[in-house]
């Protein structure tokens, strides 16, 4: 696998606030995969585990978990390819957290069936499955020290001692925490209990990782600053990693590829860019990001143009793309806050621009986002990079604008 | 432009304002009050614990004499001087008794105390897990079920035990109409009499003293090392006991220290041959009116319990310390 991809795919945001990480992570590219540009691909996406052949490591097939009366995990199917990190993404309660639990033995799926390597982990103990777990909360042993806590493992499998320090050895200084061998974990703070969790798990070589909330135990500012550190340790040993999270930008960052999960069921499958610029359905759109919805209805479709009418404002919406819809059929169009221009000046062009009055302003430093009034009272929020630290003529609050997008931009969905 | 700007100030308001933090402990000094409310227990304690622990110790330090009460008294003024005798025979005698009745009857004690603890821990850890582990609709009913029993009076129930245990009584009838023995066991009059009858009543102060503990584990750590190839039973001992292990010391305490000393249980169901320490103190205080002899006894038992209790929580102490500097 590429190990430049996880830096490639992330929003441009966050790959700048970690250059010397970027650099890090090209220098300990060891892996013999480029990225190559396949046809019909976005720029700057990656190919998918298909494209490159790679080995497929896990299958679940149609899996269901049921509790009593309540469906957890409705009828999955997922494939994991071998070096992949996958991050199964949703709120709470939506049956992430009990996949994994099934993966690692925990539960017992209610029918279907998880393949490792091409054989059948149901019915296989937890101590038994080659398959290691980090803990949200770490679960480290508070009475054992660093050192004890990451050889735990493999004292389980009854190696030699010499061998057992060697490689807890090993793990120490993947996770930079040779200085700390010595301490238990209620003296180490949450950013070092969380490599030695890591190191843990990773301890045993399994064929699987899984990372429960990695980053939910840490506060914000360590929260970013781990996750490609996470990362790195990760492409630097090539195990596969699939990791359930609540935080859309921990997926973005993190993860080769993220599913979208709701009341058990995969909404969407993608890396993170399509996710974001393709969602599939309204969820999706809404899930991921900020996004202005429009309630809208086809007028007419062809191979080249579709023009979209909307409720809330009187101009057209024109797509460069067909539609496979009957005309005057209900459709909802989502647009992203970043990709609307605003201006004082009216656009030239019939179609994809409206009005409105500057409601508000919400100044976070890096972007500033406007929510306008359209005539209508409808209120869309668009947001404007601060490149300049003191530019004149910037909208302001109660000024009229106008609104433009490109026909890109718009993303159509039929449900 | 005045409404959008208001809004604007909000905002920035909100986002500066500094979150009011109310001290959560306030500096507290101590009134009249707050030493009346430690008074009573205290003066309780005086009252009934350390001032007849004297007492005891006073005797224990004195001969017998027929006189009422039935010991020399300690201090005794003759022709204008004041004696003060202390007699350390009954100390002695303890330990170079020529048929070693004491020390034989210390050990006997120690030992039974041990194995019902040991049979207690076994029974209770499972009982209280059941507990920890059940829904809390389940959780009163069993709770009700292991507290229910001390209801009733102790010696009601120990009488009760006899019924069951005795020649024909129920465990012989059962065993005997489905042909699994011949003839009655002998069950009362024999240590394992005694070990039910302890088992049975102290249980629920091993069991409660478990529960506690067990509600305060973290079972991602039963999780982890099911993850990390730990076999259950493995599991159990690497996470559970550590996790726990406060709670097997409070309730071993608190079934080994009156299991010691109990009198009734061993006395009922118990055989000629096992003298227990309670038995011999009552032998030395009523049938052979020997109060100091018996106040020594007592003395030595106290002795042989506090000094390991107190080393042990010297020992907990210093390693609390250890780990209370690491923070």
């Amino acid at each position: 696998m590429e190990s430049e991809a996880p830096v490639d795919t992330k929003t441009a945001s966050a790959a700048a606030a970690q250059p010397a990480a970027k650099e890090n992570t090209a220098g300990q590219n060891n892996q013999p995969v480029k990225q190559m540009h396949l046809p019909g691909q976005l720029p700057g996406q990656k190919p998918t585990p298909e494209q490159q052949n790679r080995k497929p490591i896990l299958e679940i097939k149609h899996v269901t978990k049921q509790f009593e009366t309540f469906t957890a995990v409705n009828d999955v199917d997922l494939t994991l390819y071998q070096g992949e990190i996958f991050a199964l993404l949703g709120s709470s309660g939506c049956g992430k957290s009990t996949l994994l639990r099934m993966l690692a033995g925990f539960e017992t799926p209610t029918s279907g069936s998880i393949l490792l390597d091409g054989r059948e982990l149901i019915g296989v103990p937890p101590y038994k499955r080659p398959v290691n777990m980090m803990f949200q909360s770490y679960a480290l042993f508070p009475y054992m020290t660093v050192k004890q806590n990451i050889a735990f493992g493999l004292k389980q499998s009854k190696l030699p001692k010499a061998q057992i320090e060697e490689r807890v050895d090993k793990m120490l200084r993947l996770v930079h925490m040779e200085e700390y061998v010595d301490r238990k974990p209620f003296q180490l703070s949450g950013g070092q209990r969380q490599r030695v969790a890591l190191a843990r798990s990773l301890a045993k070589e399994p064929r699987v990782l899984l990372l429960d909330e990695p980053m939910g135990a840490l506060d914000k500012k360590l929260r970013e600053q781990m996750r490609l550190e996470l990362v790195d340790i990760i492409n630097s040993v090539g195990v596969t990693c699939l990791m359930v999270t609540h935080d859309q930008e921990e997926a973005m960052t993190m993860a080769d590829r993220i599913a979208i999960m709701d009341k058990g069921e995969f909404l969407q499958i993608g890396g993170p860019r399509e996710i974001y610029e393709n969602p599939n359905c309204r969820f999706c759109a809404e899930f991921i990001g900020s996004v202005n919805i429009f309630d809208c209805h086809l007028i007419t479709s062809n191979a080249t143009q579709s023009l979209i009418a909307c409720s809330d404002f009187k101009n057209p919406i024109e797509l460069t793309h067909d539609i496979d819809l009957a005309d005057g059929m209900p459709l909802t169009i989502a647009l992203r806050p970043e990709k609307i221009y605003i201006s004082h000046l009216p656009p030239q062009e019939q179609t994809n621009w409206c009005e409105g009055v500057v409601e508000n302003i919400a100044y976070l430093g890096d972007i500033s986002i406007y929510y306008v009034r359209l005539t209508d009272g409808r209120i869309v929020s668009a947001t404007l990079p601060n490149v300049d630290r003191f530019k004149e003529g910037l909208p302001t609050w109660d000024d009229h604008v106008y609104l433009s997008w490109d026909p890109e931009s718009c993303i159509a969905l039929t449900f | 432009m005045s409404t959008g700007f208001s809004a604007n100030m909000t905002f920035i308001r909100r986002a500066f304002q500094q979150r009011r933090k109310a001290p959560l402990l306030t500096r507290h000094n101590n009134t009249w009050r707050d030493y009346a409310l430690i008074f009573v227990p205290y003066v309780w304690m005086l009252l009934f614990f350390l001032l007849p622990f004297l007492i005891i110790f006073k005797i224990s330090l004195s001969v017998t004499e027929i006189a009422i009460p039935p010991y020399s008294p300690l201090v005794t003024f003759e022709e204008g001087a004041m004696q003060i005798i202390l007699h350390l025979e009954n100390y002695t005698s303890i330990f170079t008794d020529p048929d070693g009745t004491y020390i034989r009857s210390y050990l006997k004690s120690l030992q039974v105390a041990a194995f019902s603890t040991l049979f207690c821990l076994i029974i209770g850890y499972p009982l209280a897990w059941a507990l920890a582990s059940s829904r809390p609709a389940v959780r009163n009913v069993l709770f009700m079920l292991v507290i229910m029993p001390s209801w009733t009076s102790f010696v009601v129930r120990i009488y009760a035990w006899m019924t069951i245990m005795k020649r024909d009584g129920m465990i012989n009838d059962v065993l005997m109409a489905l042909g699994i023995i011949d003839s009655p066991i002998q069950m009362l009059q024999t240590d394992f009499a005694v070990y039910v009858g302890i088992v049975y009543c102290y249980l629920p102060y091993m069991v409660l003293p478990l529960f506690s503990a067990l509600m305060k584990v973290d079972y991602s750590l039963i999780e982890a090392a099911y993850d990390l190839g730990c076999r259950p039973v493995k599991t159990f001992f690497s996470t559970l006991v550590p996790q726990t292990k406060s709670g097997i010391i409070a309730g071993s305490m608190l079934v080994f220290i009156p299991a010691l000393g109990e009198y009734v249980i061993p006395e009922l169901l118990g055989g000629k041959d096992s003298i227990l320490i309670g038995r011999i103190l009552w032998q030395e205080f009523f049938n052979n009116r020997d109060w100091p002899l018996a106040s020594a006894v007592a003395i030595t038992m106290l002795l042989i319990l506090v000094i390991p209790i107190m080393l042990f929580y010297k020992i907990e102490r210093r390693e609390q310390e250890k780990l209370n500097a690491g923070k």
